[in-house]
């Protein structure tokens, strides 16, 4: 035990220290769609450290982050264009293998404890995809080694595949679970044999902090806060989501105040756009694409074109942290402004 | 404007009715009692008009639910006969009364809640002003006194309503109710340009941890592991029946009895967190609307699967005389395994 302590200096992380990396990632708001296609380079480092979870235990993480001494997850959100070459530099700072995969578009194999690779690969197809660590599957990707990653069409700036409907800004709403007990056995380099039991479950790798406790407000901390996860928008502010699902609970994502244009789901585009206030987000790297509307509130009365509403998946076990903390689980807000 | 904004200087609360909303906002930290991150309020809503329908309801911690095996579980629910300032009017009942309105009404929803306690209305799928919309931490948990929901659907459909206190505790504990909104043509229409049908069945299917049912209504709200991330239902109910033997079989309006040739329409809603799976026994039936929307395109099922709170109506023509046995798995949020399964029946004759 003391060994591997002192052969790894694990880092212990704030979860303040992980979003700051990350709202520095690619921007995501403004996608300026480009003639040509490009060159994408970004390089992921592997580590690992602690994250403390709302109710003060601290469990242990694998990130793609953005440099050896920081821990980020999940890792930054990557926005292509069709026809984008993409190059990958994994430099993997573990004594364990790891890989970096996305479904459909390239698998990098085993990158071996201290080795580095770079891998390129042309993207083709638009949609919302998520990258993972595939080995050991599916406890590396459980451990925090997973990331959004976006392709859009060819020369488009608004709409998710070819003749969709179109959006203004888009997000991703990337959805995690964790269970401390396997995360500890994953640390040890054993395969977890317990029953999972999920308790911390986060968007964007951040769980909420309702108002008035240590943490609200701050986009650190918060996902209520966080930039990447609150929508804000004024009437008529159509705003795409890219909802994935890394963890392992099935969920129900439902939002207040409009109802969601539901276009695809698992990485299909739908027969038709069906408007839903909960949609089913399958575990296990489920995935949907669906449009929030920000149109007026249609119950209003009076009518009223501001106000702040949640998103929360309607499972509510996940609306918890360490088995009770109502409202520190997985929500955010949405701003009509 | 919300609560969001304003957290640590409350200006949202001042108009309470009980005249200490405004000190008692701020949330957070132990409220005494042992809840933390409630936001206590009844202020006057904003933009109030005169309503079309009010219902007035109140809240029951115990209402006694018995099972087949014999069990009696303790219930949470919204009594129909509240009012005034108490809040402890008639008794509730499990699910929760149904409220049914007309497309185009002005509605109020009079919630009255004593002092000892914090619960909300929120009307899932109605999509009111925020001050409406009865989520705590961006308005105020409804505490010592009336506050009214204000709202005017514009789309019919099947909603339904629940607590939004502590949800994860307050609505598994059956603080919830069916929500039908009516196109302007009235029931036998289930939107206007939409199908009519002749016959309605209500498939409200939760399930229920009756480990849960023991705790406060605070419960984890200040920390410490209560089990709330854990549900493990040992009870299947449908509409507020035992679904898991025969009670709810030939019980109207779970079950319904249909002459050959009349349209029946199901209303079915997944009321509790786990998915669930539900079967028609071999009937096809055709999905209208979903989430109290229309779909473009109907489309024809044998079974539909669910995530929670999600609702789909469903219109069976059936053309065979029979019983139809309709089926509903709850299903385990990780592991897929069926936990349970409730049963309801279609009779044609
Ligand atoms: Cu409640
Ligand atoms: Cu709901």
């Amino acid at each position: 035990m003391k060994k591997s302590m002192d052969r790894r200096t694990f880092l212990k992380f704030s979860s303040a220290g992980i979003a700051s990396a990350l709202v520095t990632s690619t921007g995501l708001l403004s996608w300026n769609p480009r003639a040509e296609a490009a060159t994408i380079n970004q390089t992921f480092y592997i580590t690992e450290g602690f994250i403390t979870q709302p109710d003060g235990v601290d469990v242990y993480f694998r990130g793609f982050s953005p440099g050896r001494n920081n821990l980020t997850v999940p890792g930054a959100q990557m926005i292509v264009q069709e026809g984008d070459t993409v190059r990958v530099t994994i430099v993997n700072t573990l004594g364990t293998s790891h890989s970096f995969k996305i479904d459909g578009i390239i698998d990098s194999g085993r990158i071996r404890g201290g080795e580095s690779k770079t891998i390129e690969f042309q993207v083709n197809r638009a949609g919302t995809y998520m990258y993972y660590d595939a080995r050991n599957a599916p406890y590396n990707r459980l451990s925090g080694l997973h990331g959004g990653f976006a392709v859009m069409p060819n020369g488009s700036s608004n709409k998710v595949y070819a003749g969709s409907p179109t959006f203004v800004q888009q997000y991703f709403w990337l959805f995690h679970d964790i269970d401390p007990v396997w995360h500890n056995t994953i640390r040890n380099g054993n395969t977890p044999n317990t029953r999972y039991s999920p308790r911390y479950f986060t968007m964007n790798g951040l769980s909420a902090r309702p108002p008035g406790a240590p943490g609200a407000m701050d986009p650190n901390t918060d996902s209520m806060a966080d930039p990447r996860s609150a929508l804000h928008g004024h009437v008529g502010d159509r705003t795409l989501v890219r909802v994935l699902n890394a963890g392992l609970c099935q969920q129900s994502v439902h939002t207040h105040g409009n109802h969601m244009e539901w276009l695809t789901d698992n990485g299909q585009v739908r027969d038709d756009v069906w408007s839903k206030d909960c949609i089913y987000l399958e575990g296990n790297m489920g995935k949907f694409d669906a449009i929030y509307p920000f149109e007026s509130p249609p119950d209003a009365w009076p009518p009223v074109t501001t106000g702040i509403y949640p998103m929360h998946l309607h499972t509510e076990m996940s609306q918890t942290a360490g088995g009770g903390l109502y409202m520190f689980g997985a929500l955010t807000d949405i701003h009509f402004e | 404007m919300g609560r969001r904004r304003s957290s640590n200087t409350d200006t949202t609360t001042t108009t309470s009715s009980m005249g200490g909303g405004g000190g008692m906002g701020g949330g957070g930290g132990g409220m005494g009692g042992g809840a933390c991150y409630v936001y206590p309020g009844a202020p006057a809503t904003p933009g109030l008009v005169n309503a079309d329908v009010t219902f007035n309801l109140g809240i029951d911690m115990n209402i006694p639910l018995t099972m087949d095996d014999g069990t009696t579980i303790n219930m949470w629910g919204f009594s129909g006969s509240g009012g005034g300032m108490g809040g402890m009017g008639g008794a509730g009942t499990f699910p929760s009364p149904a409220m049914r309105v007309t497309e185009g009404d002005i509605v109020h929803t009079n919630l009255s809640v004593n002092m000892m306690m914090m619960h909300t209305i929120h009307h899932h799928g109605i999509e009111p002003a925020h001050t409406s919309d009865g989520v705590g931490h961006i308005t105020w948990d409804v505490a010592n006194g009336t506050y009214t929901y204000q709202w005017r659907p514009a789309h019919a459909g099947t909603y339904f309503y629940h607590c939004h206190t502590n949800t994860v505790l307050h609505a598994e504990m059956g603080m919830y109710g069916a929500l039908i909104v009516d196109p302007p043509e009235g029931a036998g229409t289930l939107f206007s340009g939409g199908p009519d049908y002749d016959v309605e069945a209500f498939w409200v299917v939760d399930e229920i941890d009756s480990s849960w049912h023991t705790l406060p209504w605070t419960a984890g709200t200040c920390g410490g592991d209560v089990g709330l991330n854990e549900l493990n239902p040992d009870y299947f109910v449908i509409t507020g029946v035992d679904g898991s033997g025969n009670s709810a079989m030939n019980a109207p309006p779970i079950s319904a009895t249909v002459q050959r040739g009349q349209k029946l329409l199901a209303r079915y809603i997944c009321a509790g967190y786990h998915p669930q799976k539900i079967r028609f026994g071999g009937l096809t039936g055709k999905i209208y609307a979903s989430d109290g929307r229309p779909l473009p395109k109907p489309v024809s099922v044998t079974e539909i699967r669910a995530a929670s709170a999600e609702r789909y109506d469903i219109i069976f023509e059936p053309a065979q005389t029979g019983t139809y046995l309709i089926e509903t798995d709850i299903i385990h949020w990780v592991s897929g395994d069926v936990l349970g399964t409730t049963r309801a029946s279609i009779t044609v004759v």
